[in-house]
């Protein structure tokens, strides 16, 4: 090519010809690459509830069996469970359905009733307004009603029952949370399934602090904690 | 003295080596730019040997002089605008032909007004990175390398140019008139400039379906009323923003938006959501991301009692690298740093009401099942994908929520 500006024409509409082609090929390369499926995106992880190491496969089914059977999981109508249900759906002794709740002694506490009584007086309101405000991550907060062995089964079992829905009523009142119903799940265990032991009185925090605690005060109670278990 | 015939006059040899040294500069740029076009994370290129050195992930100069608004034209028609870097590269090869044509008419056998022209169109790329070098350091702080090859390599043809010119403004007037011939190589001068860009545009894949594909708050309030109104001057669009005081992507996002006018349109409502496992029980707490956030998220919020939590927000990003260094030694050293500038949030941050608040932002993000990153933003519940909150921002608001443009 003897005419230099002919040389130098070519040599720009060469250049810029391949500078245009190359532009396309990396777009092109890049559509390619964006109907593809963004795997780092896909593994990136969703907010979720805590899940703590006291969540073990054993606690989880029961709480699992207690979301399903006691109302909190597709039965609205239903509220809360009863002694016999607990033995039927836990499969589980009285030891054993204590000792799960073992690592909630620093989330949880019991709230405690006079004898023969349902009300929550202001210390535990106090208490489990202290608790409830005191949520972080959980899902589900768990009310787990007794009564001492002080009386018949029938009368027990009802008394307990009014502990747990005095206990539910509060926090209804207290917080006006309209998803209340979706997050407290309730038991009810009379005096028959997994009493407590005179040592709840020293290990667990509980809303009569400085009483006199025994047996019988101990099971006149509501176990209260938040839950950090995902289910 | 047949040596001295072959080899290529000085103004020939800068032109040829600067417009080469122009499009290795310019398509690295260009490609870097293009790669994002999948909507995916990339390293950016920055050195003075492009090639030798692999792309740098995270941050950069050359990576914020990238995703700044200054990249690119068009931004809110075209996914990301067009390249600027693209003109470059039309232009450093119309300047290549040119140097070529020099060399090989030994510089005088080009036509005098035709030389004139080049002597004068040839100073404009050195123009241009003036211009982008006065941005980069006033707007930016920063000078990235590749930016900075591409303005040496403009001024090797601006000394091109003033070499011809210098020597064409000597000679008696010839060749064909100065005024058309100037218009003829200014016109071709365009075509090669903007060729590439307009070829660009024209292949763009269309990200409009994209925009609107990345989900949407199932819950748009918290029935505490825990979340955090950031007072803004002409709110037109509700917008929920999730972020962590101490996240650099979510300070760079801000300074996005409010540098582009954007923030200040916005009906902002803030959902605190620290990547630090001490408050947020979705970060392991033995490896925070960002330690030290849980206590800026409370400071945050113990603004509001005296409208101060934009002030607190735009402050912590302010002050990240000292609040990021404070919070690997201590939550208390952070405090102090806090307290120093903001008093009045002193007893509040260690409030357990602050710490349930910051719960029941955390219970929010849950409920809407956000991913575990920031930031995150909504308009009108509608969310931004990550993807376009930066090179595409302009566009996607163009789509989502025009009125928050200015």
């Amino acid at each position: 090519m003897k005419n230099p500006m002919t040389l130098g024409l070519v040599t720009g509409v060469a250049t810029l010809a391949l500078m245009v082609g190359g532009v396309v090929s990396r777009v092109r390369a890049a559509e390619t690459r964006l109907r593809e499926p963004d795997r780092a995106q896909e593994a990136v992880a969703v907010a979720d509830h805590a899940e703590e190491a006291y969540c073990t496969p054993a606690f989880k089914q029961v709480l699992q069996r207690v979301l399903n059977a006691c109302g909190l999981v597709g039965q609205e109508s239903r509220r809360g469970c009863q002694p016999g249900d607990v033995k039927t759906f836990a499969s589980i002794d009285d030891d054993d359905f204590n000792a799960l709740f073992t690592p909630l002694v620093k989330r949880g506490g019991i709230v405690m009733f006079e004898e023969g009584k349902e009300d929550v007086d202001e210390f535990a309101r106090q208490f489990v307004e202290k608790k409830w405000n005191d949520r972080k991550g959980a899902r589900y907060f768990f009310i787990v009603a007794r009564a001492s062995k002080s009386g018949t089964v029938d009368k027990n079992r009802s008394l307990s029952h009014r502990r747990a829905n005095s206990v539910q009523y509060f926090l209804k009142e207290k917080t006006n949370d309209p998803d209340l119903d979706s997050q407290v799940g309730m038991l009810w265990l009379g005096s028959e399934f997994a009493q407590l032991g005179k040592d709840y009185c020293e290990t667990w925090e509980n809303s009569h602090a400085g009483k006199k605690c025994d047996t019988d005060a101990i099971n006149r109670s509501a176990f209260v904690s938040w839950v950090d278990c995902r289910l | 003295m047949s040596n001295d015939s072959s080899r290529p006059a000085p103004a020939a040899l800068l032109a040829i080596a600067g417009s080469l040294l122009g499009l290795a500069f310019g398509a690295v740029s260009t490609m870097d730019f293009a790669a994002h076009l999948d909507r995916k994370v990339h390293g950016v290129t920055c050195s003075f040997v492009p090639g030798l050195l692999a792309n740098e992930s995270g941050a950069n100069a050359c990576a914020t002089a990238l995703y700044s608004p200054y990249s690119s034209l068009f931004r809110r028609t075209v996914w990301g605008g067009v390249p600027i870097a693209l003109l470059a590269l039309g232009a450093f090869a119309f300047f290549l032909g040119f140097g070529v044509w020099l060399w090989r008419a030994k510089v005088v056998g080009v036509p005098q007004s035709v030389r004139i022209a080049f002597g004068a169109l040839g100073l404009t790329p050195a123009l241009a990175s003036i211009l982008m070098f006065t941005i980069s350091v006033t707007k930016l702080g920063s000078v990235c390398k590749v930016c900075t090859g591409m303005y040496v390599a403009s001024f090797l043809v601006a000394a091109a140019a003033a070499l011809v010119l210098k020597g064409a403004i000597e000679e008696p007037d010839s060749g064909p008139p100065l005024l058309t011939t100037t218009l003829a190589v200014a016109a071709l001068l365009g075509v090669a400039t903007f060729t590439p860009g307009l070829v660009y545009a024209a292949v763009v894949p269309d990200f409009g379906t994209y925009v609107a594909g990345c989900g949407k708050l199932e819950k748009l309030e918290e029935k505490h009323n825990a979340l955090l109104k950031l007072p803004t001057t002409s709110p037109t669009k509700k917008a929920m923003i999730f972020v962590d005081p101490l996240c650099p992507t979510c300070k760079a996002f801000h300074e996005q938006i409010s540098g582009e006018g954007i923030f200040d349109r916005l009906d902002a409502t803030v959902s605190l959501f620290p990547l630090d496992g001490a408050c947020n029980w979705m970060i392991d707490s033995e490896r925070p991301v960002h330690a030290g956030a849980c206590v800026v998220s409370r400071a945050v919020i113990c603004g509001e009692a005296s409208q101060e939590s934009r002030a607190v927000l735009e402050w912590a990003y302010e002050h990240q690298p000292e609040l990021t260094a404070a919070g690997k030694v201590s939550p208390a050293k952070v405090k102090e740093l806090i307290v120093a500038r903001f008093s009045k949030t002193a007893a509040c941050i260690d409030d357990p009401k602050t710490e349930r608040r910051l719960h029941q932002m955390l219970q929010f993000a849950v409920e809407n099942h956000i991913r575990v990153s920031t930031p995150q933003f909504y308009l009108d519940g509608q969310r931004l994908c990550d993807e376009d909150s930066d090179l595409g921002l302009s566009y996607a608001l163009r789509r989502l929520a025009p009125e928050v443009l200015p």
